[in-house]
């Protein structure tokens, strides 16, 4: 049951993520996009980890994704134009490049993939014990986060502002 | 609920994903595209990251993908903010006219 749930969340995540590609309209491919990392929470849900799920949810969809749609909404940004490609063995080159990265792909998950098939210990969902990990062995790099997140905020602060200065 | 999911079938699932992800930032055109590309491709990373920390009974996993999750916030910032400076100057984010680095 647990895997059937899994499959179906996966199966819409790629379907989605594949209709993010495929849409013309940047509006449409963020929309389809949401969708996706949706689907994407439920497979961490049923892989034991609600918190990342919420994360999931709270910052990529929620966050992310309405930053996206504020830059669009900001640049107004129209659908993607098809004209002629000036080199078209670019378009045919990344097809063969594509082909040959998923076979290698799905052999080497079938060669290795149900090595590693038996779990020391199931995993329950609980959140504590996370926080215990963050907070104790992990505190360094959680406050690092912090400085990168505030330096990422200026510099977006002044990459984005009006050069009006002298 | 571990022992029912193989993990063949997250494996599977995470790099389906990213070659999703690989052909959007292959065959589009639009900045912003190719900017959801590589957050797809970063979310199937986490999706294996969260699979292998569930099969083999850690958190380590979940303490990583926490990371990713916050870095790519401020990596998708600061990224947007590089659009928008862009689109200042040359009213476009098709990345065949953005040429501002080839010469």
């Amino acid at each position: 049951m647990a895997r059937l749930v899994f499959d179906a969340a996966a199966a819409l995540t790629i379907l989605f993520a594949a209709v993010m590609v495929v849409h013309r309209h940047p509006v449409k491919s963020v929309l389809a996009l949401v969708v996706s990392f949706f689907g994407l929470a439920v497979c961490y849900v049923m892989l034991s980890a609600p918190f990342i799920a919420a994360i999931q949810v709270i910052v990529y969809a929620g966050a992310i994704l309405v930053l996206f749609l504020f830059v669009l909404m900001l640049l107004n940004v129209g659908e993607e134009t098809r004209e002629r490609e000036p080199w078209p063995f670019q378009r045919i080159f990344s097809g063969v490049a594509l082909v040959v990265f998923a076979g290698m792909l799905l052999g080497l998950l079938r060669a290795h993939g149900s090595a590693i098939a038996t779990p020391r210990a199931a995993l329950t969902g609980e959140i504590a014990p996370l926080a215990r990990l963050l907070f104790s062995r992990y505190l360094l790099p959680f406050e690092a986060l912090s400085v990168l997140l505030l330096a990422a905020l200026v510099g977006a602060f002044v990459l984005a502002q009006r050069e009006n200065r002298p | 609920m571990i022992g029912s999911i193989p993990l063949g079938d997250v494996l599977l699932a995470s790099g389906a994903l990213f070659t999703v992800g690989i052909a959007g930032a292959l065959l589009r055109r639009s900045a912003i595209a190719i900017f959801l590309s590589i957050e797809v491709m970063m979310n199937a990373a986490n999706l294996a990251l969260i699979g292998y920390g569930s099969a083999l009974g850690t958190r380590e996993g979940q303490i990583v993908v926490f990371f990713v999750i916050a870095i790519a916030a401020a990596e998708a910032s600061v990224g947007l903010a590089i659009f928008v400076a862009v689109f200042r100057h040359k009213e476009t984010i098709d990345v065949n006219k953005i040429n501002l680095l080839r010469w």
